[in-house]
């Protein structure tokens, strides 16, 4: 008992942290290490950008002297205030596409935390045999560089004076502007009950608008109330229509008798600057099989656009909105560098669109302070 | 007779006098409030009761919440005392009472177990104990560290009841029992099984002529007075999980981690704490194994040291099973700790016994770099609870023009949330007590607080976007942020800065379009008897655990020839050999 008791306590402490550690994926991150499928390679240097260990995983590329390591860094962690860098990414899926002895292509689902939502990657990767381990043969990609240039800003632009610096902004004593909810359309999607339609500012000053929604029930009692949150542009200029969605999670159509729509609206100060160009756009299917209204951003300004956040607005043939998506753009919209965008749309909902409309809103670190 | 310091216990008005020297002046320097995670938190339950006594509805975080949740006698004792002292002094002064009571507490419990001598060098190492200092100066759980000192005072008298049917054991240490639940439930639901079992085997060790079964049943009763008191004096708390039990999803918690795969949760939660310990450790189990006595203490701190390292081993997750996605297991390192500390004071005096002042020294040195661990940590760790922000000018905005009518959101704000909410009237959606939350934008994400929402991912991020989505339904008009990461976020979601502080580092945002704050419909507001029971029955309790320790003598105990143990002592010819050389 004398020694055999801590012996034992000895042995079984060891052995419930071998347990834990294999069922902590210790033995799996063991045989990462060896790179030895490329799958492997590409979990290893994924899992090390994960855990911010860029060196580790700039040494997995086996084309490392065409590589920057801060533009691969940069693909990783963001530039220029775009929303990779209020990102980090949280966990990634991997499978092969096409394996040979010497080269592979490994798809890649990189799953980001951002400030705004989740945010999906997709990746296909060229893996190389490179002596008895697999490494990642990352893009080379030159970044597009714009000459020195001035870019005259001629835009409209509408401040506000205020009474004073203890004032709440919106407390103006001046009338709202005139804004009108102009479409409406409900739709019972399988987990959820969704609004969409459009709405627009027919005043001559700008507006801060949101949407918001209560539904009632047969009795007239309130069943939910929802807001249009950021599926909406909030500051809509003088004759700017904007789409707006209000989503109501589980929630059935068969529930509701009616709708009270609520459109708020306030004289704000806006810029027309940047104007954002959206070109290019078109419906087509991308690689994962799902339909998408694809495009791309041209920010005509001077000035950068940290985070494009793009909203469309799906008609049917009769003009009528039967679905608004939007999307967060992981890049920053660089001046005069197109901007590739794609967001996506039910594939129910698709065979019925027949026209789209896309508008642009953004957010700028700089214009906030 | 014996004249060397060395061989003498240590007297344990030095060791108190000792505890006072190093900890008085760390939490005057307040400490625990600039530094620690829950120290604020405490502070702002205490306020409440400072203001609302006897009603534990508390409607300043998650739209209101009941302050049953959490058992309420440090914080009411933090409210009686800051009428005085104001309530930052009022908790330095709680804490520096737990503090004090932790060797005082160990050595009344390292005295069931080992000599008085032995029982003395862990009262002391107690001092320095790495685990404490993390706990009081880096984690700020004042009801640990103040509850753990209450059992251990308990529990002599849990064995002297089961072992020789002692009434006024029975009293005292029932009463004691009350007092640490009344101030920490976790400690109660746990703590205190991990600690009574091996003290009710020891019971059963040194029976001497008297039924074993019998030592089992005085045990099971005194067990079973003190859960009935319990039940009575914390009534409302229960009430309050019966009704609302925790379903919410599991909230990620780097203390249920598997240690071994992260260095930096490893030295946290491991090297910090125990400090030079972890030398000990082999020696622990091997002198715990070698002393009949020492047995059940060695084996229920082995049981508790593999609890507290948390997700390590695959033990605590089997033996708690839906808890253990609830439980912190950083507390757990402290019972372990107090569990070895008569283990480790019975191999002090074996080394200083052979080594003398070498030994003396080396184990000084020890105990040192054991308490200096834990603060080097604290200045260099990556963690960081962001409780030393000054946000005077946010309960300035929020107390001013009608701005409390609104219910409000800080992001970024760490663990200084708590001191926005103690000196405004304004409401907030969020909060730091988790096991409170009712709100679906709360407890159907995995995440704490939402003004921490980016450090828990994507489940945070979401429950933020739901929380910012229902702004019109919960008032939520203003917005504090102290992190450029939520900025996107707030700004795309409609809200527009309006004013900012501290050179920029604190930004307000607005949206008009919401309407004033209204009372969240909610059954779980505590009923005017609830109140009344919340405000008089855990107090009372402390009252009689303080009488009851000065009018009802221990002497008792070690007057009675028959409840003195013998311990394995230094063999005299051991001794008589070192003199003669």
């Amino acid at each position: 008992m004398k020694r055999g008791l801590p012996i034992l306590l000895g042995v079984v402490t060891v052995i419930l942290i071998v347990i834990a550690w294999f069922q902590s994926g210790g033995a799996e991150a063991h045989e990462l290490q060896a790179a030895t499928t490329p799958d492997q390679a590409v979990r290893l240097m994924l899992s090390q950008v994960k855990a911010h260990n860029f060196d580790a995983a700039y040494a997995r590329l086996a084309n490392r002297d065409d590589v920057d390591k801060n533009a691969f860094i940069r693909e990783f962690d963001g530039s220029n205030g775009s929303l990779l860098t209020y990102a980090s990414m949280e966990s990634f899926d991997v499978w092969g596409l096409k394996t040979n002895e010497q080269d592979a292509t490994v798809r890649a689902k990189l799953h980001y935390s951002t400030a705004v939502g989740p945010l999906d990657d997709i990746r296909d990767l060229k893996v190389q045999h490179t002596g008895d381990t697999w490494k990642v043969l990352w893009p080379v990609s030159k970044a597009p560089k714009l000459p020195p240039q001035v870019i005259p800003v001629n835009y409209l632009r509408w401040d506000v004076i205020s009474r004073g610096a203890s004032d709440d902004w919106g407390v103006q004593n001046v009338d709202s502007p005139q804004v009108r909810v102009v479409s409406m359309n409900a739709i019972q999607r399988p987990d959820s009950v969704v609004l969409v339609g459009e709405v627009v500012n027919e005043d001559s000053v700008p507006a801060y608008v949101n949407v918001g929604a209560t539904l009632l029930d047969p009795s007239g009692a309130e069943l939910a109330q929802e807001s249009s949150f950021d599926k909406i542009s909030h500051i809509l200029l003088p004759k700017q229509v904007s789409p707006y969605r209000i989503d109501f999670p589980n929630m059935r159509m068969e529930k509701i008798k009616s709708v009270r729509m609520d459109t708020k609206a306030l004289l704000v100060p806006a810029s027309a600057d940047p104007v954002i160009e959206v070109n290019q756009q078109k419906l087509e299917t991308d690689a994962l099989g799902k339909k998408v209204l694809s495009g791309q951003l041209l920010n005509q300004s001077g000035s950068v656009v940290n985070i494009p956040h793009v909203i469309a607005a799906f008609y049917d043939s009769n003009g009528k909105v039967i679905w608004v998506s939007d999307g967060y753009m992981a890049q920053a919209l660089l001046p005069q560098i197109p901007l590739p965008f794609a967001v996506d749309l039910p594939p129910d909902v698709a065979k019925n669109v027949q026209t789209y409309r896309v508008v642009v809103n953004h957010y700028d670190s700089t214009s906030q302070s | 007779m014996e004249t060397s310091y060395f061989s003498r216990p240590i007297p344990l008005r030095f060791i108190i006098l000792l505890a006072l020297a190093i900890h008085g002046p760390l939490l005057a320097l307040q400490l625990p409030l600039t530094n620690s995670y829950d120290a604020n938190f405490h502070v702002f339950f205490a306020s409440h009761y400072a203001h609302h006594w006897f009603d534990p509805w508390n409607p300043k975080w998650f739209a209101g919440f009941s302050q049953t949740t959490y058992p309420p006698l440090a914080h009411q004792w933090i409210a009686l005392l800051s009428y005085v002292f104001g309530l930052h002094w009022a908790f330095l002064l709680v804490q520096l009472i737990a503090v004090l009571l932790t060797p005082y507490s160990v050595y009344k419990f390292a005295r069931i177990w080992v000599d008085e001598r032995a029982a003395s060098y862990a009262s002391l190492f107690s001092v320095f104990a790495g685990a404490l200092v993390f706990l009081v100066y880096s984690a700020g759980q004042l009801p640990t560290t103040l509850s753990a000192p209450l059992y251990l005072l308990a529990l002599p008298y849990f064995y002297d009841w089961s072992r020789s049917a002692d009434g006024k054991a029975l009293i005292k240490g029932v009463i004691f029992t009350l007092a640490a639940a009344g101030v920490h439930h976790v400690t109660l639901i746990f703590g205190s099984v991990l600690f009574a079992l091996p003290v009710l085997w020891l019971a059963v060790i040194d029976r001497g002529e008297r039924s074993s079964v019998a030592v089992v049943i005085r045990g099971a009763i005194m067990a079973g007075i003190a859960a009935a008191g319990v039940g009575i004096v914390l009534l409302p708390y229960w009430i309050a999980i019966i009704k609302h039990p925790i379903e919410q999803m599991p909230i990620p918690h780097a203390s249920r981690s598997n240690l071994i795969l992260n260095i930096t949760y490893l030295t946290n939660y491991f090297f910090v704490p125990y400090g030079m310990l972890v030398i000990a450790l082999p020696f622990i189990l091997w002198y715990g194994s070698a002393v009949r006595r020492l047995r059940p203490l060695m084996l229920g701190f082995w049981v508790t040291l593999i609890f507290g390292l948390g997700g390590t081993t695959p033990i605590p997750r089997l033996v708690f099973r839906r808890a253990f996605e609830i439980l912190t297991f950083e507390r757990f390192t402290l019972w372990a700790v107090m569990m070895a500390l008569p283990i480790v004071g019975y191999i002090a005096v074996k080394l200083i016994d052979n080594y003398k002042r070498r030994a003396a020294i080396g184990l000084a040195c020890a105990a040192l770099i054991t308490l200096v661990l834990p603060m080097v940590w604290i200045a260099i760790s990556p963690f960081s609870a962001n409780a030393d922000l000054n946000v005077d000018p946010v309960d300035s905005f929020l107390n001013r023009d009608g701005h409390d009518r609104y219910r409000y959101l800080t992001l970024g704000f760490g663990n200084s949330l708590p001191k926005v909410s103690t000196y405004t009237d304004a409401n907030s959606v969020d909060g730091e007590y988790n096991s409170a939350r009712l709100l679906p934008e709360f407890t159907h994400y995995g995440t704490a607080q939402l003004t921490s929402a980016k450090y828990f991912g994507t489940a945070g991020m979401d429950a933020l976007r739901m929380m910012l989505r229902h702004a019109a339904h919960y008032g939520l008009k203003y917005i504090f942020v102290h992190d450029p990461y939520y900025e996107p976020l707030v700004s795309f979601a409609g809200w527009r800065q309006v004013e900012s502080y501290n050179n920029g580092s604190i930004t307000v945002w607005s949206r008009e379009d919401i309407p004033p704050a209204r009372p969240v419909p909610s059954d779980a507001m505590p009923t005017a008897l609830e109140g009344l029971l919340w405000g008089t029955l855990p107090l009372a309790s402390s009252i009689l655990a303080i009488l009851f320790a000065f009018l009802i003598p221990d002497q008792a105990r070690v007057r009675t020839e028959d409840v003195v143990v013998p311990f394995p002592a230094p063999t005299p010819e051991g001794a008589l050999v070192r003199e003669a050389r």
